[in-house]
């Protein structure tokens, strides 16, 4: 199997990375991270990317989420031709279309719980009233709606993943983009958080991409990605 | 002048465009605020010398402000002080009986019931130890009865005004504070003679705050002094000097000059130029301090903050919102100090003090006002350090990678 995937070369695609190459320059020395990298995913997909360390899987992260850009090749994301969007533009998108979910939650210790969630959806035209009424609903999806005026410090960790998982869907993105979401949890917040994901994927339709070394955390996945030294090795469908 | 221009432009644009950042796409003030609490001690020192470095300016500028009323709330425009041709000062002038009996017929001068508004005056200098041990001069001005009621501004607050022939003196009620030995009814030794303190004046902040008045004829026996110093002559109108100024000139037996006594005082404002500027300059070395201590507290912020920041890039905040975000932080850092500094300011308040007149030669005292306009130009002047010191920072928190910024 080459990293085409499943006849999804098609117009449903959320993500098409075409010919992606992505180095790092050390002075005059050129370290190519990722080569040649081909590749859709179609959406309402649950995808995990998988490899060794040092392989490049955040470092696609980064480039599909629009956090950094390529060095080569095209990638259309949600619709849009990344390459095209300027600094600002590029900033406007992520926060309408892709949701991110960070191994160490990322939470403003500064901030309650309420605030945190909120932080997205200043940058939309909406009203306080509306943005209160948003952030209760998806606090009261990830089961928090008792916690909204805790500040991180005051919350354990699986409760900071799900205040994470709330901001990243608050603004209703198409995308959510998690790099080791339970990287940091134990077991049981573990599986609480791999839950609630899934359940973004099935019963709200988000495409879920998903970078982990944890077998469980992959085995969520309808698809595995493979990568090893900056190319695709190999993907696997999950059987259940 | 047109670079400053281009400056104070480029400036208020910058100005505006923050409060405009702050209402469109706002990072909430709240998480700026709450950032500065949770770094206290960074917090607290650096507002603190903030505040310190306020209060030494707002104290500063009370200062030139108290120097100034000295002066200027001493003179009226419609009185005329008449010297010697070129002395400048009262102290390096004389003019004999005979021109001050030309003077007090002159035709343009005000008349009152008792007669001419003219007062015929003596000045010397007086040493005389001040509470803190030290001698400084101090003015001694003679002058007739006129004299006390042509100098409105000058009101008695305790015992009665000197009589004539009976070597009694009146002391400013300022002067009181400042020197010892100056109660009422205590001796004050000069020119070989012994005076009694019979009334406390007080001078409402003009120069005669720093000056002893006597009866002119006692203090001129006393000094053996034949002459007068200057003669006050006061007009029906402002709008007679020049044409009062031009007939002294031209009055061959006078050679006298005559000036405004509202011009006289405004010369001698310049007396606290040397002061004024040492103030400037002092407050001016520290205000560089408070900048560096405002920009090195931000930059040690931003980089503590790195992920943080990577993470509201990553949620959609573009870089300048970073750079307003950061840049009010400094602001709101730098105004906490400018509150407490300019508070601080009012310890201040109503100290009186002293210097020596670098023309007269003789001490000049004056009181610190902190007035709310003084406090609030030293507020406005901790936002200035604020916007100046956190500039360069916050920059850089705008400048920071986003893939760099996300690893933390
Ligand atoms: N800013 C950078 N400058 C130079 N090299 C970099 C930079 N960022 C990443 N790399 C290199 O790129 C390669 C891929 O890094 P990346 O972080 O994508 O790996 P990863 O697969 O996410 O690894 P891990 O599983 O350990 O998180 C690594 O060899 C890394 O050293
Ligand atoms: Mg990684």
């Amino acid at each position: 199997m080459n990293g085409t995937l499943n006849g999804s070369m098609n117009g449903d695609a959320i993500i098409k990375l075409r010919n992606i190459a992505k180095s790092y320059w050390r002075e005059t020395l050129e370290i190519p991270v990722l080569q040649g990298i081909d590749f859709d995913i179609p959406k309402g997909g649950y995808y995990a990317l998988m490899g060794p360390s040092g392989s490049g899987k955040t470092t696609l992260l980064n480039l599909i989420a629009g956090i950094d850009r390529p060095t080569g090749g095209s990638l259309e994301v949600c619709g849009y031709e990344l390459n095209d969007l300027d600094d600002d533009e590029l900033a406007a998108w992520r926060n309408a279309h892709v949701g991110f979910i960070f191994q160490n939650y990322n939470l403003i210790p500064v901030l309650t719980a309420f605030e945190n969630v909120e932080l997205p959806l200043l940058l939309t035209p909406m009203s306080r009233r509306e943005r209160r009424e948003r952030v209760e609903e998806v606090l009261a999806l990830v089961n928090l709606e008792d916690r909204m005026l805790n500040y991180p410090r005051q919350l354990s960790g699986g409760q900071e993943q799900r205040v994470a998982i709330a901001r990243a869907i608050v603004g209703d993105p198409d995308l959510l983009v998690a790099d080791e979401p339970t990287g940091a949890l134990d077991h049981q917040n573990a599986e609480e958080v791999l839950n609630l994901m899934a359940r973004l994927n099935t019963d709200m339709g988000k495409t879920i991409l998903v970078v982990t070394h944890d077998p469980k955390a992959a085995h969520h996945a309808r698809f595995q990605i493979h990568l090893d030294k900056g190319v695709f090795d190999k993907t696997v469908e999950v059987n259940r | 002048m047109i670079i400053l221009g281009l400056f104070g432009v480029v400036f208020l644009g910058y100005l505006a465009w923050l409060t405009w950042a702050a209402i469109a796409y706002p990072i909430p003030l709240s998480y700026n605020l709450r950032s500065l609490w949770q770094r206290k001690v960074a917090t607290v020192s650096t507002a603190g010398a903030i505040a310190l470095v306020v209060g030494i300016f707002v104290v500063v500028l009370s200062l030139a402000q108290g120097l100034s009323k000295a002066f200027v709330s001493s003179g009226r425009a419609d009185q005329a002080i008449v010297m010697r041709s070129n002395a400048q000062f009262e102290l390096n002038s004389s003019i004999d009986r005979g021109q001050v009996r030309i003077l007090k017929v002159h035709p343009l001068v005000a008349k009152d019931a008792t007669g001419p508004l003219v007062s015929a005056e003596v000045v010397v200098i007086k040493i005389f130890q001040k509470s803190d041990g030290a001698d400084t001069n101090v003015t001694v001005r003679g002058l007739e009865p006129t004299g006390i009621r042509m100098r409105s501004q000058v009101k008695l607050t305790q015992g009665r005004w000197f009589r004539p022939g009976l070597s009694e003196v009146v002391v400013p009620r300022k002067m009181q504070l400042r020197f010892t030995g100056m109660e009422l009814s205590r001796i004050l030794k000069m020119g070989g003679r012994d005076w009694e303190v019979v009334g406390v004046f007080d001078g409402g902040g003009s120069s005669f705050d720093s000056e002893i008045w006597s009866d002119v004829v006692d203090i001129q026996q006393a000094y053996k002094r034949e002459s007068f110093s200057s003669v006050l002559a006061r007009l029906d109108t402002p709008e007679r000097f020049k044409a009062f100024k031009a007939s002294v000139d031209e009055d061959k037996r006078l050679k006298l000059d005559a000036v405004s006594e509202k011009a006289y005082f405004t010369e001698l404002t310049k007396s606290g130029d040397p002061i004024r500027i040492l103030g400037n300059l002092i407050t001016l070395i520290l205000t560089v301090g408070a900048i560096f201590a405002a920009m090195n507290t931000m930059y040690a912020s931003v980089s503590g903050r790195t992920k943080e920041i990577g993470t509201l890039r990553a949620i959609g905040f573009r870089r300048r919102e970073i750079l307003a975000s950061f840049q009010w932080e400094s602001i709101l850092l730098c105004g906490l100090g400018g509150i407490v500094g300019a508070f601080l300011a009012l310890f201040a308040n109503g100290i009186q003090t002293g210097t020596t007149s670098f023309q007269t030669f003789s001490d000049v005292s004056f009181a610190f006002t902190i007035t709310p306009v003084l406090m609030l130009e030293g507020v406005a002047f901790s936002l200035v350090m604020g916007l100046v010191g956190g500039f360069f920072p916050a920059w850089r928190a705008s400048r920071i990678p986003l893939a760099e910024a996300m690893k933390g």
